[in-house]
């Protein structure tokens, strides 16, 4: 419950979770709709002690960039990688205007100033939750990215989701799987959508579900229900290679910052007990 | 004989060389000066490693703005893309066809020609006459235009070794 609460207070749009959050872990047994989100915190809190736990998670939420991911990538980066180019005019979808810095000879030139801005907000959202241990999903459906996808999700020790996506992965997890499972805390999509150029369906069921999405949203993508857009080309190998790289190091980083905290104040709760 | 043709080649087009800053390696911002003949970029004499440490850079003297950036790149330089001449890289081959990245946003696909068809492998650097960036088509009764994912471009042949050791 107090794990629901400071998730409310880093994102405060999941303010709905603050109601699931009151119901009492035995009524969360009888309402399926409660049943993928709130099970694991509950387990975590009985095993640490209170103080040290309290400690690890509030510390990164004092600062605006904890896991300084501002250094890991630079304009000239997204330059050289390609992440400025568009498709052509006749492709742009409506509600990608905003981010589209011009159009050049029929192709749309997306503006990286903005694209920096919302691939550092989208890369600490994903190093909070990667320090917090939530279970980050990959998806991709494109055909020429899905091994390297793979490959990354297993490189920083998290999770991909490149094949045909059944309907009710996430609605209908608990009849198809059994109790007791445990969805993805973050989606993370690399091209938002599938192989017959509609919205992938798990940006949809992610926010059925109540699960954050961090996408990058190419001109011909639909950016309105992921919670971190991030404007940028999702068809050259070189700019889907920056991504991959990128938040392979975020979630490494953020899981070894996490290991070093456990450190530090562990050591520190024995100091003060001895 | 050789040579006659290959500076009246030079004269007559220019080839643009897009791929230069990420594949290559070297840091250049601004466009290639397609003044020279087949225009191969001078290997820079920089260290490569600056490349890699980007982020690392003093920030002072190296922030030049999107802006600028994109008005100085070969993409925008070269103009509408319709019978330019680029240089390309091959980066995957199936049997008779042949994908060539340029340096744009989307890669083409060439049928293997029949001259020196063996020639023609995995970083190969090729010439290629462009004809399109992005193949898309507004079909009837569609919202919008459907896009092959693909460039268009006729493969003109192999970069010839010759103006390498003509350059240098």
């Amino acid at each position: 419950m107090a794990a629901a609460r400071l998730l409310q207070a880093v994102v405060p749009r999941f303010s709905c979770l603050g109601s699931l959050g009151k119901a009492a872990p035995s009524t969360s047994q009888l309402s399926s709709r409660l049943y993928g989100t709130l099970l694991a915190p509950e387990a975590n809190q009985q095993v640490e002690p209170n103080v040290i736990n309290d400690r690890i998670i509030t510390e990164p939420l004092r600062h605006p960039d904890f896991f300084n991911v501002k250094e890991l990538f630079s304009l000239k980066d997204l330059f050289d990688a390609r992440v400025h180019l568009g498709h052509k005019k006749g492709c742009r979808h409506r509600f990608m205007e905003p981010y589209i810095f011009g159009c050049r000879l029929d192709q749309d030139i997306i503006d990286l100033d903005q694209t920096m801005k919302h691939l550092q907000l989208a890369l600490n959202f994903t190093a909070h939750i990667a320090y917090r241990k939530g279970i980050i999903l990959f998806v991709n459906r494109n055909r020429q990215f899905g091994h390297l996808v793979e490959v990354t999700a297993r490189d920083c020790g998290e999770y991909a989701h490149t094949r045909y996506w059944q309907g009710g992965l996430l609605t209908n997890a608990h009849v198809q799987y059994g109790t007791g499972i445990r969805l993805p805390d973050l989606l993370v999509f690399i091209s938002t959508l599938n192989n017959v150029f509609e919205p992938h369906v798990a940006v949809r069921d992610a926010a059925k579900m109540n699960i954050p999405t961090v996408g990058v949203v190419d001109t011909n993508c639909n950016p309105s229900i992921i919670t971190y857009p991030i404007p940028g080309n999702d068809d050259s190998p070189l700019a889907v290679e920056l991504y991959c790289k990128i938040f392979k190091m975020t979630i490494t980083r953020a899981k070894n910052k996490r290991k070093q905290m456990e450190v530090l104040y562990g050591l520190q709760n024995k100091a003060d007990s001895s | 004989m050789a040579t006659l043709s290959w500076s009246r080649a030079a004269s007559r087009s220019r080839a643009w060389q897009l791929l230069g800053a990420a594949r290559r390696g070297s840091s250049s911002g601004t466009g290639d000066s397609p003044g020279t003949g087949v225009s191969l970029p001078e290997p820079e004499k920089r260290p490569s490693g600056l490349t890699g440490a980007g982020p690392q850079q003093v920030p002072s003297k190296n922030v030049e703005s999107f802006a600028s950036m994109l008005r100085c790149s070969p993409l925008v330089q070269m103009g509408p893309a319709k019978g330019k001449i680029v240089l390309g890289q091959i980066f995957h081959i199936v049997e008779d066809d042949l994908y060539i990245d340029f340096g744009g946003k989307f890669h083409c696909v060439c049928k293997r020609p029949e001259v020196d068809g063996e020639k023609y492998q995995k970083g190969s650097r090729v010439r290629l006459r462009l004809v399109d960036l992005e193949l898309t088509s507004r079909f009837l009764g569609a919202k919008t235009d459907t896009t092959l994912l693909e460039a268009d471009a006729v493969l003109l042949g192999l970069l010839e070794s010759r103006e390498i050791r003509q350059k240098e």
